[in-house]
This record gives structure tokens, sequence and C-alpha cells, in this order.
């Protein structure tokens, strides 16, 4: 499987990765060997066999509320915050 | 105490010459007597958890992962966190932040990854006791190029709370250990149902430590071991010749052997490389730059926040991975990538199935060749990926694992050998391993260090 510079501008955009022209170069290159090596699952009979595991049910708990995380070691960590907020550049209105 | 001081000792006198840790606990905070390692992807609280990446620089998460919080209530004290291929994504420990963690028997020679540096603290004799993770492989194939016991639990036997995810449907946390005692002994602490994580089995716990050491002609007279054709019939040389007497000493305790095939076997990598880097573009879409870890000082829109945080604080290794998952989900691919390669990972599981319905074990060598040189494979990642061919298979099918050790090779390298059991199988498992070990002893020697 080829992978072309616009397409590894399409995956690096949904990824929110950002790659300069070198960088989608060297990555589709890489992209391509990787991906001709698992084209050979393509040659594997997989007839009966689906994709999803037989099922078993998916555990539930009660909706109780447990105790939040600690407030404070939140804050520590985070990057920009304000009176219990993470802060970020505004979204509404254009820069 | 003594135990935790002689550990630090260690660490100070060898950890420059082997990178293993990249976060040592200060003496003033110790609690606990005996010492332990955990890998920087688990959480530990007051303890930075980087996952030797950039983006997490600084991280110290509030809470501890599950398996810690056994751990300390056990009596375990934290020495410090380990070096590994960032998030887990590597076969050499050569993808971290941090430099490559290097192999206590030739420090010019990967431990392997992703656990490598707990693979190297334990062979150093740096802590007793690991933790690390498996996605593909992660903790017995650098037990083995490091010539000690990595156990891969039975998916679901230990709970996840806490352990970055990179593939959430393969994780485990995975234990090193020199003996298969120990691992035994750590199994019994972290193993059992977790409500925080969903996927934790309520399989009951066994006591993985009793009959241990019933005497190696008990532990396999008449158990019958499988050897995987698919991963034997290309081996040749040194790593060929030791697999073939660790397959003797097993006879001569009595076990029955014989050749079974795994027909989807070499698959296994193609298969792990869609399934795991698909759900490891899901799990890494949390690296955003907002809430925790890195945020790009250039980002001048929120957008620009994920984008450039991102590009900056992933490594080459964390973005190839996360774009091969992302294009394998990707509308016009979907069915042709990841929908097969789930097919063809169910066909694998039935194979196993199959195989365990005539075998009590499969036994493979852990890895295809002994430790290569730091450097070595890091311009071809496909080569790089190749490693995890006989490792990968018990993470896609979720059977439990080992790697003990098997010998050394002509450049005193160490060799291992793997046992595979099925579902929830550790005590059979653990019993056939200690019998292997208690002929062969290979755990006695230390590296030159």
């Amino acid at each position: 499987m080829k992978i072309t510079r616009e397409e590894a501008r399409r995956i690096a955009d949904l990824a929110r990765i950002e790659m300069d022209e070198p960088a989608l170069d060297r990555m589709a290159a890489e992209m391509s060997k990787i991906l001709t090596y698992i084209d050979q699952l393509s040659e594997v009979d997989v007839e009966g066999f689906e994709e999803r595991a037989a099922g078993e049910a998916t555990p539930m708990r009660d909706d109780i509320p447990h105790a939040p995380l600690d407030r404070a070691l939140v804050e520590r960590n985070a990057p920009a915050w304000q009176d219990g907020f993470f802060v970020v550049p505004k979204v509404i209105g254009g820069e | 105490m003594s135990e935790v001081f002689d550990s630090l000792r260690a660490i100070e006198e060898l950890n420059p010459k082997l990178n293993a840790f990249v976060h040592v606990c200060g003496a003033g905070n110790l609690a606990g007597e005996i010492p332990v390692a955990i890998k920087d992807n688990i959480a530990t609280a007051g303890i930075p958890t980087t996952c030797a990446s950039r983006i997490l620089r600084g991280f110290v998460s509030p809470f501890d992962a599950t398996a810690v919080e056994r751990l300390r209530k056990w009596g375990a004290c934290i020495v410090g966190k380990t070096n590994l291929d960032e998030f887990a994504m590597g076969s050499s420990t050569e993808h971290s932040a941090f430099g490559p963690a290097k192999n206590p028997w030739d420090l010019k020679r990967v431990p392997g990854g992703s656990s490598g540096g707990s693979a190297a603290a334990v062979a150093a004799r740096m802590v007793p006791i690991a933790l690390g993770s498996e996605t593909g492989g992660s903790v017995r194939q650098p037990a083995a190029l490091c010539g000690v016991v990595g156990v891969k639990p039975t998916y679901g036997r230990v709970s996840r709370w806490g352990l970055v995810a990179f593939a959430s449907g393969l994780d485990q946390i995975g234990i090193v250990t020199k003996t298969v005692r120990e691992a035994a002994e750590v199994l019994g602490v972290i193993a059992g149902h977790d409500p925080h994580d969903s996927t934790s089995s309520t399989h009951p716990v066994d006591d993985y430590t009793r009959d241990l050491d019933l005497g190696s002609h008990q532990d396999v007279r008449g158990l019958r071991f499988g050897v995987v054709t698919e991963a034997v019939e290309k081996l040749e040389g040194e790593v060929r010749a030791n697999f073939d007497d660790a397959l003797a000493v097993l006879r001569d305790l009595g076990a029955t052997i014989e050749n079974v095939s795994i027909p989807t076997l070499p698959y296994a990598i193609a298969v792990y490389y869609i399934v795991a880097n698909a759900e490891a573009s899901a799990n890494l879409s949390r690296f955003d730059g907002i809430r925790y870890g890195a945020r790009s000082t250039r980002a001048k829109t929120l957008e620009d926040v994920y984008v450039d945080s991102r590009g900056e604080g992933f490594g080459d290794e964390v973005k190839r991975r996360i774009m091969l998952g992302t294009f394998a989900l990707s509308s016009g691919y979907y069915d042709a990538y990841y929908a097969r390669a789930q097919r063809v990972r169910a066909k694998m599981r039935h194979d196993f199935a199959q195989a365990f319905g005539k075998f009590d074990f499969l036994v493979t060598p852990t890895t295809p060749e002994s430790a290569f040189e730091i450097g070595a494979k890091t311009d071809d990642p496909l080569s790089m990926y190749l490693n995890d061919i006989f490792t990968a298979p018990a993470n896609l099918v979720g059977c439990p694992a080992i790697a003990v050790p098997s010998g050394f090779d002509s450049k005193e390298l160490p060799l291992s050998l793997q046992i595979m059991a099925p579902h929830f199988g550790e005590a059979a498992m653990l019993r056939a391993a200690a019998a292997f070990e208690r002929e062969t002893n290979y755990w006695r020697r230390r590296p030159p260090l």
C-alpha cells in the first residue's frame, strides 16, 4: 500500500499532529513500507470469523457518585488554570 | 529498611551506566520494606509519571495505579520509576525521551523493550521486583534479553487502572523478577477484580506459590508441551540449539513434547501493528495540551494547542504508530485494515483454542535473537517490530505467558524459553516454569557489572 504526501497530510490532520513537508514525506515512506508488510493479511481466509468476540455482557455498576479527584492535585498538572477551570484560547468569535 | 537502602545504593552506583531508572525516590519519602521499581507508564501518586515522553514532562498522578496500591499495602517500597520506550511503543527502550537504557550483560546492547528499564533493574540486582507492562511482549522480550523472569498475566487478570493506556484490549501490567517464585508471589498480590477497571476479571485468584516446590518431576511429568512449528521452523544456529536443549530438559523431567501448528502465527505482527496502533491512536488523543503535560507556547488557537503540543511533545515512533492507527480506522480503509486484522485475530484465538485442546502448554523461544546493539535497528522500524513475533500472539489471544532464562549464547548474552498456558492457567504455567528453573538455575549467573 503506497501512502502519498497528500494522504499523509490527511492522516496527520485527523490525528491533530503538526508535520512539515519533509516530515510528511518521511512518514509517507515509512508507512508505505509497513503497510506493504501488513497487506499480507489479505491472503488469510477469514470466512466464518467476525470482528467482534462473541458477547460477554458489558459489566455495569449502579450510578452512585464517588469522591472526585483532589482538585489541588489536578491544578498542579494543568498548563493553564483559573478559578477551577482549564484555560484555553478563545473558541468563539475569532482572534 | 536495610533492603531498601541496599537497593538505593545499588541504584546510585549502577544507574549512571544503565539508565534503567528515570526517577529515583528520595530517601526521605520511603515507606515499606521490599524495594520495587515501577515502569514509568504506571501511575504512582506523588512520584512523576512521564511515559518517557516530553508531552508528560512533570506530570504527577493524583492517584496510585491499583497494582501499585496493592503492592504498597503488601509492604513494597517504591524506590523509583523505570525507563521505557515512549508510551510503551518499542522493543528496545531506545525510543525514550530520557535516552536508551543499557543491557547489564553488555552496555553496548539494548535491554529490550518497552519495559527495558524494569528488566535491566532486576538483572543488575538493583531491585528484586519490577512492574512492567505488556501490549505485544514488552515484559517478556526485555526479560529474555536481560536473563530474568517476565510474566504476562491473562488479559483481565490484573487491573489496568493507573496503567497509561496504549491498546486497551491488549494491555496488561506484567512482572519482572529474577526467579519464578518471586513472580508468583507478586502476581498473587496484584491480581484480582478491580471495580475501577471494567475489563478486569472476577475469575478467582489462585495461590500461585502453592506447590511451586513439590519437586520438578511432579511439576511436569505427564504434561503435554506443544512446540509451535511456525515459530521454530525458521530458527537456526544458537537460538535453535538452545531451544532444543530446553526441550530436552523438559523431556527428562517427564514431559511429553510434540509439534503443533498455529497457522495464523506468521501473521501476528501484521495483526498486532494494526490493532494495537488503531487503539493507540484513540488512547493517545487525550494528550492534547489542555489538562496536563506540555502545552506548546506557540499555540494561538485551540486547534494549535492540540496540533503544536502533539507535534512538539511526541517522539517519532509514537507519531508513526498514531498515524498508522488513524489510517487503519479511517473511512475507506477500516474494512480492509482494522476489521480484517480483527478477523484474523479471531482466527488466531481459534487456532490457540484448538491447540490448548490437545496440549497443557505451548512453547517457543521468547525471542528470535539475543540482545542486539543499540542503534542496530532504529533506522528500520519494521525490523524492530519483527522482534515481537513469538511474544505478540499471547497478547492478541489474551492467554498468560512467561519468559524464563534458558541459557546463554556464545557472546554470553541471555537466551529465554517462553511457556504459554490457557486463560487463567497461571498456576500450572508457573509450576512448569519453576520446574525448568530448578533443573537449570541460569538465574544464578549475574551480569559482569
